[in-house]
Formats: structure tokens, C-alpha cells, sequence
């Protein structure tokens, strides 16, 4: 008796999982055979990242630079000299600042430096004098960063200029008692900034895919109406749901597999420190909560048009915000709390962290835990809509 | 071209819009919500930096150092370490970016005139962040030297502070800071934005309206009537024009007096180039819309060709100038580039039509190629 209910039990796991497979086949399917898709999902996992990758430098990066240089002497010289690659880019001499301000109203230069008459003289006879530095700040970030080195090259140059004359170059910062500031950079010791804009790319891909396909897949159910014929087949609301998430996950732990071992590791060399099952088990577990909050958002609209518009509402911000655009410490306080809400937030210290730091679950998982946290309320709040709307 | 049958087309598409009431309000309320979200939450500066102290000296010199760090608002103090293997786990679960470890005897080898090295680890994930933490770092460091280096220089040669202050900086660099006189993160963000919601919504929109109609079968009605082609896609685009022009001047309310970011130029020119931007972005969803079948290929594509260039590549958060050659010619490429050059430099720096015309002519140029390919690539005869 026990053994027949046991058995027939088991029979019914066997028929409900054959289920889930064979409609996240047909999820698979009707994915694959839009042309346009799959040729932009290829596109956004090879050759997306190795253009950002190779082009995105979010430091300051050759500014180009202009100089109205009115001393024409050694000092001057020496001191433009020193405004150089990777920071500062000499774009030539301006006859007077009347011009140097048109250059840069026209943008095509970001700074201009000005030298004044008698800088020299100046200098050697040890009076006080001062350049100036006029910054473009229409991005202020980058005007900042552009006045902040300007102000370390003109310092060590003074600095040096009076140790020469006074004739202790040689022992210049020993027997001072001056604090010399080390730096050790952990992670990524070359600042290799292709690392990090290849990764980041590679999370905005995965985020986008993840949060529209499924999201549209169900609408478009819903829109023509073959929703209803799903609900009169044996399938439960819950398969339903889930097969397209299922579907999702698979394609794109698929493609992120081509993107770093195909682009990310050969051509950039990008190092997986840590546990590589651990990165594919919870970047699967990132694209279901990601796509859990698309279905969620579908459950609200009716077509696709209104899905379009409340995805692209939420994704423009968990892009932007969630860290890998803009460090997320200067940002207001309510941000972050928004951001909570975002699984990419956790995601971004998830892949660094197993990537680049090799860190394991003994360090991440409060980010791991927090993600299960948001995506079984998610799935929760969308199986509800989901079941008062159709069953 | 018959203008009844324009106006036609265009009616009937801006009722169906309107109708669909959730996504008319959208349409409107997603600009006015991004720019609340990101005129006050998109902040590029680098600051709050969480880091960790070790002072395996604890001398007043040190102390007086390390306060100099959890004075700055750079900085944000988030615990003194007793071991240099606690930084360890939390560098690497991100609770500190970095930390900062004095070496024994730093007040007993400064006070005997000796060069002491301080160390800081920095985690060095996010470049810009690694760099601009350094940066702090010798600012704050360089700072504290320049105090003894005085108070040495005026000891040891016996001369008075001012004239040793001059010995230890010998050049004054004088800063003027242009366009953003207080240099606020609000006023070159919140004009960029007025691009990068346009940039967005504008071909989505459209390119919905498009392959919606083929989706559902019901161009073929379009096929079979009496419309040309040219005015099918004029009216077609016409209220998706509209409705962007209305968030143009709305973005543009929202950004000169809710965030007070002053606009110093001619306020016809923008619009005028504002038209022509929308015109431009319009077509990029036309032609989306033309390439693809469904309407959900049609999202993912448009939002993917749309969002990351815009984020990446059109000045807004990186500027254009600092990309590297390839990513320049990909960014003239794309229409965001050229309106964050007009939307900047009409709000901050005042300047008009005899600077931006080459910036106006790109996107007038874009608008008209993207609508040339569009007119080759629809056809009423579809196989």
C-alpha cells in the first residue's frame, strides 16, 4: 500500500518535471527561431564586450590640454613638459586666453593652463608666483580629477625647482622628515581597466536579457491569448511562470560561458581567482531573480508595449546606480536603500569578488543571501498576480 | 504626398496610444521619474571612501595623522584594525575600498628627521575609484608633509614660517573652474539627462508603435489602402514626435527650475536642435522596427542599441575625448554624443549655433539617412 502511493507519487514527479522540460523547450524554441535575437544575443556576448572592454577608460585620460605660455623660458617649458601622458595631452599653444576660451567653449580642449609673464625671473630670484589653471566643468567629475593632478605636477615642480637651487636635489626627500605614501593595489595590481568595463558590460548584458525576454514572453501570452490554452493544458500556473525564467537561465549561462571564456580570459586576461561553479551557480541564481522582477512587472501590464515601457523604466537605474557605472559610496542614502532592491547591486560584488578577489561563500554570503531574499519575494509577488489574473 | 492621409495615419496612431492609457501615462511619467532619480541619486563624485586604520604606533603624530583622514569628508572611518590580516576579508567582501597602516616608531623616526613610509592598501576593482582614492590619499598625505617640512625648514635654517611655507611651495597653482563655477555634480548631470532620457524613450516608442501594427496583422490594412509608403511613415512618426517634444520642453522645465541649473543660451536654438534630436533618436526606432517581426525583439534590440551607448559612449558619464580611438568613431556614431555636446554647452556654457552647428548638421544628417534606409527598407509588398 505504502509502496503504491510512494510509487504513484514518484510517477507524478516524473510527469510534472517532463512537464517544466518540455515547456521550457518550447520557450527554447520560440526564442531561437527570432532571427533578430539571437543575432543581438550573440552580438552583446562577444562583440559588445570587447569594445567596451577595449575602449571604456573612466579615469581621467588624455585631457587635452592648451597652454598660453607668456614667460617663454626654461621654467615655462620644463613645467609644460611635465603635463603628460596618461593624464594630460599637450594640444599646442594658444597666442593669447582669449582664444584658449574659444577652444574650449568649443570643447575641443578640457583645460587651459597659463603661464605669466616673469616666471621664470621669479622663480630664481624666489618670489612667490602663480599659474593658472582655467578647467572646463561641464562634467564636473572630470574637471575635478583635471585640476587635482595639475595641482600635484605644479607642486613637485616647485618643490624640486627650490631643492636645486638650494642644492639638495640629490638627497631631495631622504634625511627629510617627510611621510612617503605607499600604495598597494589589491585585485588588480596594473589597473588594468579593461577587467573591470569587460565585466561590468558583461553584468549589463546579462541584466538586460534577463529582465526583458521573460518578461515579454509572457505578455506576449497574454496579448494573443495562447495563455489561456496554457491554463486549460495540465500545466500549473507555477510551471508556467518558471519554465520561461528556466529558459532564460539556460541561454544565458550559455552565452556568459562564451563571453569569458571566449573574450574575457583570452583577450583581456581576465583571472578567475575563485570557484568558477560557484560563479555559474550564482550568476543562474542572479538571472532567475532578475528575471523574477520582470515577471512581476508583467503580471501589470497588458501588452507589450506597456512591458517595454515599465522594464525600461526599472532597468535604466539598476544600471546606472547599482555600482558599476559610478561608485555607489558618494550617493545619497535613499539610493542605497532603493538600490536594496536591485539584485544586481549583489550581483556586482558576487562576480568581482569570485572573479578577481577569489573570494568564496565564507565572504559573500550575506550578497548571496540577500538575493535569495529579494527573489522569493519577487516569485512571490508575481505567482500572486499571476493566479487572481488566470486561475 | 497627400496631407489628409497624413493626417489621417497620425490620428489614428495617437488615439491608439492614448487609449492605452498605462502606457500613454508611461510614456510621460518615465522621463519626469528618471530625472528625479537621477538628478538627485546619479552623483559621479568619489567620496565617502569606507577604509580601516591600523596604528601600530599609536603616538600623537600618528593619531594626528590618521584624524586628518576621518576629518575628510572623502573618507569614511569604519574601524581601527589590530592586525594587518583583518583588512583581508574585509577588502575583499567590499565593507572597506581601503586601509591604512602606520608602521612602528613613525613619531620617533620623524622627530629624528628620518623618511618613514606609510602603506595603504586599496582594493582595485573599480579603477576610477582606485585612482581617485590615491589621489585623496597624497593630497591628504602631502598636505601633513608640507606642515613639517615648514616647521623643519624654519627650525633648521632659522628663518620665519611664511618664508618657509614659500621654500616648501614655491608656485601657487591658481584653479578657475569654467562653465560649473561651484562645480556641482547636479549641473553637468541633470542637462546630460535631458539627452539620455530622450536618448531612450524616444526609439522605444516608436518602435513599438511600428512592429506592433506588424505583429498583430493589422498593416495590412496599411497595404491594402491608398496610403503611400512616405505617408505612412510620416504620420506614423508624427505623435511619437510629438509626445517627445513635450518631454524635450518638460525635461527642460524640470531641469532650469526644479534643479536650478542655470541656462546661459538661446532658449529657440535648443528647442530647434531638441527637435532635431528627437527627429534623429525617432529614426533610430524606425529603423529598428523595420529589421525585426516581433515586438519583443524589437524591445531588446532598442533598448540594447539604445541604453548602452548612451551610458557608455555619448559623453555623459566618460567624456568622448578620452575614449580610445575606436571608441570615439563608435561613438560619432551614435546620435547621443552630438545633443550632450548642444544640451552642456547651451545650458553651461552659453553658447549657441556659431559653435554647435557641426553638432546640429550631424544629428539633421542622421535624421534624414535613418529615414532614407527606413523609406528603402518598407515595403507595402512584403514577401
Amino acid at each position: 500500500m505504502m509502496n503504491a502511493v510512494s510509487g504513484l507519487g514518484s510517477q507524478r514527479a516524473v510527469i510534472w518535471w517532463h512537464r517544466l522540460v518540455v515547456m521550457t523547450r518550447k520557450e527554447m524554441l520560440q526564442l531561437f527561431r527570432d532571427v533578430p535575437i539571437v543575432a543581438f544575443l550573440v552580438y552583446s556576448f562577444t562583440l559588445a564586450i570587447y569594445i567596451t572592454g577595449n575602449g571604456i577608460r573612466s579615469q581621467l585620460h588624455d585631457a587635452s590640454l592648451l597652454v598660453h605660455d607668456a614667460d617663454h623660458s626654461v621654467s615655462s617649458r620644463e613645467l609644460i613638459h611635465r603635463f603628460q601622458a596618461p593624464f594630460f595631452r599637450l594640444n599646442g599653444e594658444v597666442a593669447d586666453s582669449r582664444e584658449g576660451l574659444r577652444r574650449l567653449d568649443r570643447g575641443t580642449a578640457v583645460a587651459l593652463l597659463e603661464i605669466p609673464p616673469r616666471f621664470h625671473e621669479q622663480l630664481v630670484t624666489g618670489e612667490p608666483t602663480a599659474v593658472q589653471l582655467l578647467v572646463d566643468t561641464t562634467n564636473s567629475a572630470n574637471g575635478l580629477s583635471a585640476a587635482s593632478y595639475a595641482a600635484r605636477i605644479v607642486a613637485r615642480f616647485g618643490q624640486e625647482t627650490v631643492l636645486n637651487r638650494v642644492g639638495r636635489a640629490e638627497e631631495s626627500s631622504d634625511g627629510l622628515p617627510l611621510i612617503l605614501s605607499e600604495h598597494r593595489v589589491w585585485y588588480n595590481p596594473d589597473q588594468n581597466e579593461a577587467w573591470f568595463e569587460c565585466i561590468s558590460h558583461l553584468l549589463r548584458q546579462i541584466t538586460i536579457f534577463a529582465l526583458l525576454l521573460p518578461a515579454a514572453a509572457l505578455v506576449r501570452e497574454k496579448e494573443r491569448g495562447t495563455v489561456e490554452q496554457l491554463l486549460v493544458s495540465p500545466l500549473t500556473p507555477f510551471q508556467i511562470m518558471i519554465s520561461k525564467v528556466l529558459a532564460m537561465t539556460v541561454v544565458i549561462l550559455g552565452a556568459t560561458a562564451v563571453g569569458l571564456f571566449g573574450i574575457m580570459q583570452p583577450v583581456f586576461g581576465v583571472p578567475i581567482k575563485g570557484s568558477i561553479w560557484l560563479f555559474f551557480t550564482l550568476t543562474a541564481l542572479f538571472v532567475v531573480t532578475t528575471a523574477c522582477m520582470g515577471l512581476a512587472a508583467a503580471t501589470l501590464a497588458r501588452n507589450q508595449g506597456q512591458v517595454g515601457m515599465m522594464t525600461l523604466l526599472v532597468a535604466a537605474p539598476m544600471l546606472m546606480l547599482s555600482g558599476i557605472t559610478a561608485p555607489m559610496e558618494a550617493m545619497p542614502v535613499w539610493v542605497r536603500y532603493l538600490m536594496a532592491l536591485s539584485p544586481l547591486r549583489y550581483y556586482i560584488e558576487i562576480a568581482n569578488g569570485i572573479l578577481l578577489k577569489g573570494a568564496g561563500m565564507n565572504i559573500l554570503w550575506d550578497s548571496v543571501l540577500a538575493m535569495v531574499a529579494l527573489g522569493a519575494a519577487l516569485f512571490g509577488f508575481g505567482m500572486w498576480r499571476f493566479r487572481r489574473q488566470f486561475a | 504626398m497627400n496631407l489628409r492621409r497624413i493626417a489621417a495615419v497620425a490620428s489614428k496612431e495617437w488615439r491608439e496610444t492614448v487609449r492605452d492609457r498605462m502606457f500613454f501615462l508611461l510614456a510621460f511619467l518615465l522621463p519626469i521619474l528618471w530625472m528625479l532619480v537621477f538628478g538627485y541619486g546619479l552623483v559621479l563624485d568619489v567620496e565617502n571612501i569606507p577604509y580601516a586604520a591600523l596604528d601600530r604606533d599609536q603616538s600623537a603624530l600618528s593619531r594626528d595623522y590618521l584624524y586628518r583622514f576621518q576629518q575628510s569628508r572623502y573618507f569614511d572611518f569604519k574601524g581601527a584594525l589590530t592586525d594587518e590580516r583583518e583588512a583581508d576579508p574585509l577588502l575583499a567582501s567590499g565593507r572597506i575600498r581601503a586601509a591604512i597602516i602606520i608602521p612602528e616608531k613613525f613619531q620617533e623616526r620623524l622627530n629624528a628627521g628620518q623618511t618613514v613610509g606609510v602603506q595603504t592598501l586599496i582594493d582595485g576593482i573599480f579603477p576610477l575609484r582606485t585612482d581617485i582614492t590615491k589621489g585623496y590619499v597624497i593630497a591628504i598625505n602631502s598636505a601633513f608633509n608640507e606642515e613639517r617640512l615648514v616647521d623643519y625648514i624654519s627650525r633648521r635654517i632659522g628663518i620665519s614660517r611664511t618664508q618657509a611655507e614659500y621654500r616648501a611651495q614655491p608656485i601657487k597653482l591658481e584653479v578657475r573652474y569654467l562653465y560649473n563655477e561651484e562645480v556641482r555634480s547636479s549641473w553637468s548631470i541633470v542637462p546630460a539627462l535631458v539627452m539620455f532620457t530622450l536618448m531612450l524613450s524616444c526609439p522605444l516608442l516608436t518602435a513599438l508603435g511600428i512592429v506592433r501594427e506588424k505583429e498583430t496583422g493589422s498593416i495590412y490594412n496599411i497595404y491594402s489602402s491608398t496610403v503611400t509608403k512616405i505617408e505612412f511613415l510620416f504620420g506614423k512618426l508624427l505623435p511619437y514626435v510629438l509626445i517627445s517634444s513635450m518631454n524635450a520642453v518638460v525635461l527642460w522645465i524640470m531641469a532650469t527650475l526644479w534643479f536650478g541649473v542655470p541656462f546661459k543660451g538661446n532658449l529657440l536654438f535648443f528647442l530647434v536642435a531638441s527637435l532635431v534630436f528627437v527627429l534623429s533618436s525617432t529614426g533610430v526606432g524606425l529603423l529598428v522596427s523595420l529589421l525585426v517581426r516581433t515586438q519583443i525583439a524589437a524591445l531588446l534590440i532598442t533598448i540594447i542599441i539604445a541604453m548602452v551607448p548612451t551610458i557608455l559612449f555619448s559623453g555623459l558619464i566618460v567624456p568622448v575625448s578620452s575614449l580610445s580611438p575606436g571608441s570615439q568613431f563608435q561613438a560619432h556614431l551614435f546620435p547621443g554624443m552630438y545633443y550632450t555636446n548642444i544640451v552642456r554647452g547651451t545650458f553651461l556654457k552659453g553658447i549657441g549655433l556659431e559653435v554647435l552647428w557641426t553638432d546640429v548638421l550631424a544629428l539633421a544628417l542622421y535624421a534624414v539617412i535613418l529615414r532614407l534606409v527606413g523609406y528603402r527598407l518598407f515595403t507595402k509588398r512584403p514577401r
